[in-house]
């Protein structure tokens, strides 16, 4: 039994020692801190979520109450929750001009023209700079000034310059949406623009040169060449799209604080998380936006299964 | 296969892009807050060292000099990004009782103490965050006294009660209704005696568009999560009964209705922002920090705002004589009444040893008793009988009371109705009631907007009260 042990033992080592083992030790050790990191981040914080949704809690978590599904009733009963997403079909409409105009730019920047990194790199700059950032300096651009405690903002002065009148852009229910949608677009649409360039170049150069020597144009060769070997990736933009239009947050929150109607999802479950303390309803609600996006991600897998 | 390879392409470019963007954002953030954000930073600093230095009291012998850590609200009176009163001030106290006080400030006060509270590590004294409900108060703070004890000697002594025993006791207090204007501007549109009644403000307003160049009155809509529930402040002087919450309270009453303050105070409220001529420009945009200077140079006519900020707007120019303070412009048979209540209420922190604890009760007996903070600050004093100051004299005709204090039974009940039917009286989130009716007004609609406003408040807090169980429990027994 003993000397038996003793062989295992060994084999065991030189396993270890040998490549895979090796192979093995090196993969697990590396792994290990982004996943104690994940759990610890990631995982329980969700979990606790999850637990909390089924509860009555304020935010000290003092003597939580079990209460069922009753937070989940609230939402999809009470109007004030569920209608609060009618904000993100603006989100969505300006999701689709996003991706029209950032494919047009993509087309164009693949095309042989000069600088065309620098206008990459110009163009994606918004994408890496901090969403507070870009929402502070979009406060600015349509700031309306009355020339006592503020100036007019980037925008009403270009108007002025041009003789036109100053714009009240944040107070008019009915264009505030569509000023927030262009920050948002400002912000994302280098991401889309690097998307699709990726996905144009990998087209075969062979393929144009047959083209060419057809005699086919710009657009010719845009709608039978280049859209067709994208759509995957256009689809997929579009999902994308849909996940970001239902979590709009920092853009409303900072710019307009979620006023004259430009209250989101996310901004009604921070404000009933902390200025209402009922952390068991907002995190039902968060529950609620996770499943959506989940159902959304979902579609999208399908979606690609079939094409492949 | 091209999909796939198209597919990881793009990916690996998102991850490099992706690291790519954290390293921006990191410099980012870190130059604003150096360049920007020194008062943050300096706090930071100071909460670090505080915490340190008591960490290494602890552990020395008890003879050594103890420290005690005090939270507060007031960065602008610290020495790390203020003027340093408020240090200068304690030396007394420090060298009475051989002790060190190290201040933390805290710009977010509520909300980050409130989450610290979820720890044991929230300082030695503190500013009790209105988020601690009444019933939890025991859990987190030692016993100060018996309220029969301390409501003699001091203004307030119920604010942070529980089963008649005081945990916090209020640092200062103020009058709570009352309406920030500049002298020289109403004084120049020909204006001699102040308003009492809705009607008269509205009118003196008018004679300030007409008559001089000043904006009448400037709503600060851009931070109308708590601007506007300044307006809230205005309804118990408006009401002139100290019982006014209490009775609607115990007699199942609608919050809003004719004639009642609720309705009158917001019915102003729509009255003022409904009128563009006598409000800025873009109410979307306004600017806090701006309209101060404004309203100490004559840029300005009026704001509704707690006496707090009387002495920020006289601080924020070279005409702090002209900052003056009026009671809300409502009467009940034609006397004016005044509100006071409390500032944040003092507790200490029981997870303390017992010589920390006795010293942090020092400390707030010192600081509401001898230390003229409240004074200096032009607020009322929380010892009875003491001075009251100067720029409170346009209130000389005004009856000043402080609100009742729930009846046993129902402590805590009106704030629980309150957040849980999401009414919000004194809450700022987008969906409230008093945004609603600032938004409606500036849209240009007319009242019977406010009143389906008022209506709808009205039914959901009937309908979370009848549904509260300690409310149940009140009226059944």
């Amino acid at each position: 039994m003993a000397s038996h042990g003793k062989v295992q033992k060994r084999d065991f080592f030189d396993w270890l020692h040998g490549y895979t083992g090796q192979k093995y030790t090196t993969t697990l050790l590396f792994l290990l801190i982004p996943i104690i990191l994940m759990i610890l981040f990631t995982i329980i914080p969700a979990a606790n979520m999850f637990i909390f949704s089924f509860q009555e809690r304020d935010q000290f978590g003092v003597n939580p109450e079990w209460v069922g599904l009753d937070n989940y009733k609230t939402i999809f009963t009470d109007s004030s929750y569920l209608s609060t997403f009618r904000n993100s079909l603006y989100y969505l409409a300006g999701s689709f001009a996003q991706q029209a105009i950032a494919l047009f730019i993509a087309v164009i920047l693949c095309s042989r023209i000069k600088f065309a990194n620098v206008f990459k790199g110009v163009i994606f700059f918004p994408y890496m700079m901090n969403g507070v950032a870009v929402s502070l300096i979009f406060r600015r651009f349509f700031q309306k000034g009355d020339g006592i405690t503020n100036t007019e903002g980037t925008l009403n002065s270009i108007i002025q310059m041009f003789g036109g009148d100053p714009v009240k852009w944040l107070s008019n229910p009915d264009i505030v949406n569509w000023c927030l949608v262009f920050a948002s677009i400002w912000r994302y649409i280098g991401f889309d623009i690097i998307m699709y360039i990726g996905a144009i170049q990998s087209i075969s150069p062979d393929i144009y040169e047959a083209a060419d020597l057809d005699g086919a144009n710009a657009w010719q060769r845009f709608r039978y060449i280049i859209f067709p070997s994208i759509r995957p990736i256009v689809a997929l933009q579009l999902i994308l799209a849909i996940k970001g239009a239902v979590s709009v947050f920092e853009i409303p929150y900072i710019i307009t604080g979620g006023k004259v109607g430009t209250s989101t999802f996310v901004i009604k479950t921070i404000d009933t998380a902390f200025t209402y303390q009922h952390v068991g309803l907002a995190s039902a609600m968060a529950v609620v936006l996770l499943a959506i996006i989940l159902v959304v991600t979902g579609i999208q897998k399908a979606f690609f299964r079939e094409d492949k | 296969m091209k999909i796939q390879r198209i597919l990881s392409a793009a990916l690996t470019s998102a991850i490099i892009l992706s690291i790519a963007g954290c390293g921006g954002n990191t410099a980012n953030t870190t130059t604003t807050a150096a360049s920007s954000g020194g008062n943050d930073t300096a706090a930071a600093t100071t909460a670090a060292a505080g915490t340190t230095t008591a960490a290494s009291a602890d552990s020395t012998n008890s003879g050594e000099k103890l420290t005690l850590t005090v939270l507060t609200h007031r960065t602008d009176r610290l020495a790390n990004g203020g003027d340093g009163s408020l240090e200068e001030m304690t030396k007394a106290f420090e060298t009475a009782n051989n002790c060190t006080v190290k201040y933390q400030g805290f710009t977010d006060y509520a909300g980050d103490v409130s989450t610290m509270m979820s720890t044991s590590e929230y300082g030695d004294v503190l500013m009790i965050p209105d988020t601690v409900k009444l019933s939890d108060l025991s859990n987190y703070f030692e016993p100060l006294g018996s309220y029969d004890d301390l409501k003699e000697k001091y203004n307030w002594a119920d604010q942070k009660m529980y089963d008649g025993v005081v945990y916090g006791i209020s640092h200062r207090g103020s009058v709570s209704g009352g309406i920030c204007y500049n002298k020289k501007v109403w004084a120049d549109a020909g204006i001699t005696t102040l308003p009492v009644t809705t009607d008269e403000f509205i009118a003196d307003l008018k004679l300030i568009r007409d008559n001089t160049d000043a904006i009448p009155y400037y709503t600060n809509f851009a931070a109308a999560d708590w601007t506007l529930s300044q307006w809230s402040s205005l309804v118990m002087s408006a009401s002139g009964k100290s019982s006014y919450n209490n009775d609607i309270l115990i007699n199942a009453e609608d919050l809003f209705v004719p004639g009642g303050a609720y309705y009158e105070v917001f019915k102003l409220m729509y009255s003022v922002f409904a009128d563009s001529t006598l409000i800025e420009e873009d109410p979307m945009t306004s600017d806090w920090e701006g309209c101060k200077a404004a309203i100490n140079s004559g840029k300005i006519g009026t704001m509704v705002m707690g006496s707090w900020a009387v002495s920020q707007f006289a601080e924020a120019g070279d005409h702090p004589e002209n900052i003056g303070y009026m009671p809300a412009p409502f009467s009940v048979n034609g006397q004016q009444y005044a509100q006071s209540a409390s500032d944040y209420a003092m507790g200490v922190n029981k997870n303390r040893s017992s010589e920390i604890k006795e010293l942090g009760k020092k400390y707030i007996t010192w600081f509401v008793e001898e230390s003229g903070f409240a004074k200096k600050e032009g607020a009322i004093p929380t010892l009875k009988g003491s001075d009251m100051p100067d720029y409170l004299e346009a209130f000389s005709n005004c009856i000043f009371f402080t609100e009742d204090t729930a009846p046993d039974g129902l402590v805590g009940v009106w704030n629980e109705i309150d957040n849980d039917s999401q009414v919000g009286i004194w809450a700022g989130d987008a969906a409230n009631f008093k945004i609603q009716i600032a938004e409606a007004a500036l849209a240009g609609n007319d009242f019977s907007a406010i009143e389906k406003i008022y209506a709808d408040c009205n039914s959901r807090w009937n309908a979370t009260r009848d549904a509260n169980a300690t409310y149940t429990a009140y009226k059944a027994g």
